[in-house]
């Protein structure tokens, strides 16, 4: 046995006992401390614990839907008969994903699994890619997002045209051709190196849930000469079919299409996935929204990059369970409670289309907080579009968190009359309030920024009464 | 109730739109509507045809942008609408800027490499590039000569510029918490006459009222302006006060925080 071996194996086990040692102390980082002590055993811990895999690793990145898709794909590729290993909690940093990777591996450092699907943070995708030499890639979209961090958009979009150019020879690329600098990214990228694989939604007049750009949106500028583009269609935030008026840059035909979409609530969503010059595979999955049929897409694209049968990748999503706080159903006293996160102005949008597209009930609870988690700027709330709020009676919207009246302030303003809301300090205090309003024999709607969404769990339950025993968290 | 609508020129709303700019625009609005007057918002644009629009206007905002659109946004300003905007705020106009608009309001800005890239010139003062960036809540006590009925500004800053005030040009106010112009002159903003640049965002004008009232009050000098009630303001900023003046608050969290942001 080499001394290399050694270290690894000395970096797994010190992992692993600081991570026991964590959950001991109830830090609440338990998730990415083993990843920091491997890491500083073996500095190439990732590496070599991704090239142990029989097929390789796919990542997943984007502003929103990194989790749903990447665990739609993870069940999409159990589906098609491989094994799959991934990061269900959600921590997409380079210490969570040397974590994940750590918990899956053996003593010996080889993780007995055919893939790993990993969601990883934007501005972390080049140094994951560096040290995973990924199989694919996958892009779903970029949003304004957490500003405090200090990057604005054209940072990450280099950021992330840095990770392509760093994928190694034969790998792909799945990107969304309905947004527009995403697509231009892809179209950018080198054929003879990388394959690129477009995905996008095609939606008739009829089951298009927006018809306008959000107010404020970052994609509304062609990527190529910056002059507006002009969109025929808009499919969710600043997603559709658009085409530059100056420059004739346009949006790319996807070899892989989601199409014929049609929700039921917030309960699931029938569609179908067509394949370019193949046919078209019917899909129901247990997630509502538009942007979720994208998350679908986007899913399925990869899962054909990776060579699997998209008809038997597809078909296992019938038993789809959400991952951990998106559109996630918990049970509070004896009502029960849809966990929705919402941190940034597009997933807050989209969140509140489906809910109030879906018929919503009679209640809806938003939580902000302005830990760092969740970023401490909440000046983003005032680019959404919470005016679609004010626009339905009868409705009571629940607000708490940290930052509980700056949102009351902005529901004023949204026209949210102020006897429909109520402002809670506690989140145990906003979940009983949203209790006695809330349809008994419907999940109520909760929109949440991170540390509020982990609250939220926290306080529930994943299983209702005569539910049987609770489901691990987070694992789909 | 006046007919005559009250023009509010929004100064490059497609490129300088960063952080909750929108929520600036509505309080004007609002605030306006409150006291029956009818607020409509001019969106002035890049180029020549869009800085025909300057004069009709009763007053100006410009928010905050992307790197990359300031140089484009900082020519188009000097070459277009630098005339324009001189005369208004000579009449009496009031402009407010955030942010990377209130540093395109000053003579130029010095790069990391050392290039100066020009600015408006409308106050004197000019920013430097930093590597380090201001990031957080800022609390500020504005200059009193303002006259705002509550001085307590309260919002987000988040810039890596350094910005020098010069000769007797008069800060906004004085840093309560936070960093302001430089992290460390204690100044925050600049003000002259009817223009007020400030690295006050969050956004700004909702939480202030007292300073939304001030833009009103020049724009529409004749009228008058009731007071309202601001219960729901006052909460949210004594929500955020509250969180700026105890820094050891949710400790757990930023200890979950740093995990995840790692």
């Amino acid at each position: 046995m080499s001394s290399r071996d050694l270290r690894l194996m000395a970096a797994l086990l010190g992992g692993r006992a600081a991570g026991i040692a964590s959950r001991g102390l109830h830090l609440g980082a338990g998730s990415t401390l083993p990843g920091d002590v491997g890491r500083a055993l073996e500095p190439r811990i990732l590496e070599r614990l991704g090239s142990s895999l029989r097929q390789g690793v796919v990542l997943v990145t984007g502003t929103n839907g990194k989790t749903s898709t990447a665990a739609l794909l993870r069940a999409m590729a159990a589906g098609a008969g491989a094994s799959v290993a991934g990061n269900p909690s959600g921590s997409n940093l380079i210490f969570g994903l040397t974590a994940a990777a750590m918990r899956e591996s053996d003593w010996r450092g080889r993780i007995d699994r055919d893939w790993m699907v990993l969601e990883v943070d934007e501005l972390s995708t080049p140094r994951a890619v560096s040290e995973l030499s990924p199989r694919g890639l996958v892009i779903l979209n970029l949003y304004r997002d957490q500003l405090d961090r200090s990057f604005e958009l054209e940072q990450i979009l280099d950021r992330l045209r840095l990770a392509v150019s760093r994928l190694p020879q034969g790998a792909f690329l799945v990107a969304n051709a309905d947004d527009p600098r995403v697509a231009e990214l892809a179209l950018g990228s080198e054929p003879a190196m990388v394959r690129t694989v477009l995905f996008g939604l095609r939606m008739d007049g009829e089951d298009a849930a927006y018809r306008q750009l959000p107010v404020v949106s970052d994609g509304r500028a062609c990527p190529r000469c910056r002059e507006p583009l002009s969109f025929s269609m808009v499919h969710y935030a600043h997603c559709g079919i658009y085409s530059c008026p100056a420059c004739g840059f346009s949006r790319p035909d996807p070899e892989v299409e989601g199409r014929a979409i049609r929700l039921h609530g917030l309960e699931g969503l029938e569609m179908e996935v067509a394949i370019s010059g193949a046919g078209a595979t019917p899909v129901r999955v247990g997630l509502g929204g538009v942007f979720n049929a994208a998350n679908v897409t986007a899913a399925a694209a990869a899962s054909l990059a990776m060579g699997l049968s998209v008809e038997r990748s597809t078909s296992a999503l019938g038993g789809f369970r959400p991952a951990f706080g998106r559109f996630q159903v918990v049970f509070w006293g004896k009502g029960s409670v849809r966990l929705m996160l919402a941190k940034n102005p597009a997933g807050l949008e989209e969140n509140l289309s489906a809910v109030l597209g879906a018929g919503s009930g009679p209640v809806v609870a938003i939580a902000l907080n302005d830990g760092i988690a969740d970023g401490r700027d909440v000046s983003w709330i005032w680019d959404a579009n919470l005016e679609i709020l004010g626009e339905v009676s009868d409705l009571h919207v629940v607000v708490s968190g940290t930052r509980a009246h700056e949102l009351a302030l902005r529901l004023d303003y949204a026209g949210v009359p102020e006897d429909r809301v109520l402002v809670r300090r506690s989140a145990e205090a906003a979940m009983n309030a949203m209790g006695r309003l809330a349809d008994p024999n419907l999940p109520a709607p909760a929109l949440l920024t991170y540390t509020a969404m982990l609250e939220w769990h926290r306080l529930a339950t994943t299983a209702g009464p005569g539910m049987g025993p609770p489901t691990s968290q987070g694992r789909a | 109730m006046s007919n005559a609508p009250l023009l509010l020129g929004h100064l490059y709303p497609e490129e300088m739109n960063l952080y909750g700019d929108r929520g600036n625009i509505l309080a004007l609005r609002r605030r306006a509507a409150r006291r029956g007057l009818n607020l409509e918002v001019v969106p002035i644009g890049l180029g020549a045809a869009a800085a025909e629009l300057i004069p009709s206007c009763s007053g100006y905002f410009m928010g905050g942008g992307q790197d990359l659109d300031q140089d484009l946004v900082a020519n188009d300003l000097i070459t277009c609408k630098g005339d324009h905007l001189r005369r208004a705020v000579a009449a009496g106009a009031p402009l407010l800027a955030v942010c990377a608009g209130f540093q395109l309001l000053g003579t130029h800005y010095l790069t990391a490499s050392g290039a100066e890239i020009p600015g408006l010139g409308l106050l004197p003062l000019h920013t430097e590039a930093s590597g380090t960036r201001m990031v957080g809540n800022l609390v500020v006590t504005a200059d009193p000569r303002l006259g705002l009925s509550d001085p307590t500004l309260v919002g987000f800053e988040n810039h890596s510029g350094r910005t020098v005030l010069h000769g007797d040009l008069s800060a906004l106010g004085q840093v309560v918490r936070g960093g302001g112009n430089d992290g460390r002159s204690g100044l925050e903003g600049a003000w002259r006459g009817t223009v007020i640049g400030t690295y006050l965002h969050g956004p700004l004008l909702p939480k202030n009222p007292s300073l939304c009232d001030w833009w009103l009050r020049a724009a529409a000098p004749r009228l008058d302006l009731p007071p309202l009630d601001d219960h729901l303001e006052h909460q949210a900023r004594s929500e955020a006060l509250a969180l700026t003046a105890a820094p050891g608050r949710s400790s757990r969290w930023r200890l979950l925080g740093r995990g995840l942001i790692r």
